[in-house]
């Protein structure tokens, strides 16, 4: 079977869904490379009690400042595992159950260099996820998780200060397979977390460049306005 | 020896305007015979409709000419362009026949995938008399240009013979394929399990029969409680996948997914029976030889080349596929356990005639004439 390394930058995610995210990549990553973001919580100890884990650990959180510099740590950190695929998940993300089971089909087909997927942000819980304007996941395609690793394409980041992506801009670039692989977003499931995330996300965008302000405003709306269709 | 270098002309292989590409049946076929020119010694790169980018995909050089124009489904500009710019090739394939309109190179050889202009919105485009003719004419002229034409099935030959005579000579027909060793039937039964897994295995477009399917469906569920249906390909768009899904998410035992062409043989495997009910639109299905090679009676329709590799009754159903003709040849094969193997055991063997090193040594021999 071919080499799988995840890679996931964290910090301060020990009360939220990093264990579990850990828990389901044990079940199919040869390995996992973390870069911990000058975490203040038990987050590095979390990260370490899985063997494999390969953890690595910043003192002074580059996150707000430099994120592509701080991917480009990742990427390096990860490609000395000498991967032959790699995946780029949050702490949030899942990829459904029967990925374990399928995706050494898509590492093994020769054709596609990169993999692509749908995101299903869920919403008000894990149930259900949100279908309404740019939230569908139908509508907003797919985008490139997986990429088989290839030594001779460049490692560079645009020039931006957040929202760089994860992967470098040559890979985002590469043909690939649509995979009917659903990956579960966590990230607005607790409405708890919903007014913070809002007001995170504004601060850094506040002249609407990443994102239209509807798009940021919808965030906040009422249950009554907000689509949703049940995860099965 | 340097080597010699061949152009194959299509249309839309990446989605003209960005990295997309759905691998259906002509994508696979593409691929493949890439891969045979290659194994064969030419070099060869792809050209097709985009903004001027170049590419590259499975080892080959995709590259874009800026032209949108399409009348008649010909793309006369495409076609001049690539003429004019392809000098440095040796000999060009014509993916598609109507691509060697206006004009073809020397050697060169167009293929057809079957007849496409017999879904009822041909009709629409190319109905009146005047635009009819015109559809033809440009036909004749796309089949004059290239010196051998490749056709996946006998009901394009036969059309063709009937319709615009005098190129019988040119026609050969290389049916479809499959790898009869990768798709092969199941090693055993599977134990203890009376469901009857019914599978649609392709894209979900009307012409291939999914709305029929789906009233089936709908229909032989709720008659037996031991009856599942499977459909398993990429819509036409990311709505229809989404209806789909609630279409699917709201019934039991009907489920829908995709699969990577490599998960495809497990996927035939724990069917009973496959649906190849297509209506228009069809050549050699490439769908219906996995499931014969995976030793699985199909149901196909009555379209295309679907009659060059399905017996009616031997080694599955030939039919008009209405709802009504879909529950009675479902329920008929689901219902009799023995006529599935024995027509799943005939399918296999029928399969192995299309198995895909005929099909290589078949190109090979057209290939040779041609391109010298």
């Amino acid at each position: 079977m071919p080499k799988l390394t995840a890679m996931m930058i964290v910090r301060n995610e020990a009360d939220r869904y990093l264990e579990r995210c850990l828990k389901s990549l044990s079940s199919y990553a040869d390995e996992i490379v973390i870069l911990d973001d000058a975490s203040t919580d038990t987050t590095p100890e979390l990260c370490a009690s899985f063997p494999a884990v390969k953890l690595y650990h910043r003192e002074t959180s580059l996150f707000l400042i430099d994120e592509s510099r701080l991917r480009r740590e990742l990427w390096d950190y990860t490609a000395a595992t000498n991967p032959e695929w790699i995946l780029a998940l949050d702490a949030d993300e899942l990829l459904e159950d029967r990925a374990a089971r399928e995706l050494p089909y898509l590492l093994r087909q020769d054709l596609f260099p990169a993999i692509g997927f749908r995101l299903f942000d869920c919403w008000g819980g894990e149930e259900y996820y949100r279908v309404d304007g740019l939230w569908s996941p139908w509508l907003r395609g797919f985008s490139i998780y997986l990429v088989k690793y290839q030594p001779h394409l460049p490692a560079a980041w645009p020039e931006q200060a957040f929202h760089c992506g994860r992967l470098p801009l040559a890979y985002r670039r590469l043909p690939y397979l649509e995979s009917d692989l659903r990956i579960k977003h966590l990230g607005w499931a607790n409405p708890a977390e919903i007014r913070p995330k809002y007001e995170r996300a504004v601060g850094r965008d506040p002249t609407f460049k990443y994102q239209p302000r509807e798009h940021y405003e919808s965030i906040l709306w009422p249950p009554e306005k907000i689509q949703l269709e049940k995860w099965r | 020896m340097s080597a010699k270098k061949v152009a194959l002309l299509t249309t839309n292989f990446f989605h003209p305007s960005s990295k997309r590409i759905i691998m259906g049946g002509a994508e696979r076929y593409q691929v493949d015979l890439c891969r045979l020119l290659k194994d064969l010694g030419y070099y060869v790169e792809v050209w097709q409709i985009g903004s001027g980018w170049t590419r590259e995909f499975d080892g080959v050089r995709i590259r874009s000419i800026p032209v949108t124009k399409s009348e008649y489904n010909t793309f006369p500009d495409l076609a001049t362009a690539f003429y004019e710019n392809s000098m440095a090739f040796d000999y060009a394939l014509y993916f598609i026949l109507t691509l060697a309109y206006p004009i073809a190179r020397e050697k060169s050889i167009a293929i057809s995938h079957g007849v496409f202009w017999d879904w009822p919105g041909f009709d629409l485009m190319a109905g009146k008399p005047e635009d009819r003719q015109e559809w033809l004419r440009r036909l004749s002229i796309a089949l004059a240009g290239p010196q051998k034409l490749v056709s996946v099935d006998t009901n394009t030959i036969n059309y063709f013979n009937a319709t615009l005579a005098g190129f019988y000579h040119k026609w050969e027909y290389i049916p479809n394929y499959v790898d009869t060793d990768l798709f092969s039937p199941p090693a055993e039964e599977p134990a203890g399990n009376d469901t009857v897994r019914v599978l649609f295995p392709r894209r979900l477009v009307p012409v291939r029969g999914i709305n029929e399917t789906m009233r089936a469906a709908e229909k032989l569920t709720s008659r037996y409680p031991w009856i599942e249906f499977h459909f398993c390909g990429r819509g036409h768009d990311d709505n229809a996948e989404r209806l789909m899904n609630q279409w699917a998410g709201n019934r039991e035992r009907c489920f829908y997914y995709w699969k990577p062409l490599e998960m495809m043989p497990e996927i035939y495997r724990q069917a009973d029976i496959v649906l190849i009910p297509s209506r228009s639109t069809e050549g050699t299905s490439l769908a219906a030889l996995e499931a014969m090679a995976c030793g699985k009676p199909v149901i196909a329709g009555l379209a295309g080349g679907l009659s060059d590799i399905i017996l009616h009754g031997y080694n599955g159903y030939l039919i008009k596929p209405t709802v009504e003709n879909l529950v009675a040849a479902i329920e008929e094969l689901a219902r009799d356990k023995d006529k599935r193997k024995l027509m799943g055991r005939r399918a296999r063997e029928v399969a192995l005639t299309f198995n895909r090193k005929i099909w290589a040594e078949r190109w090979a021999r057209v290939l040779e004439e041609v391109f010298r």
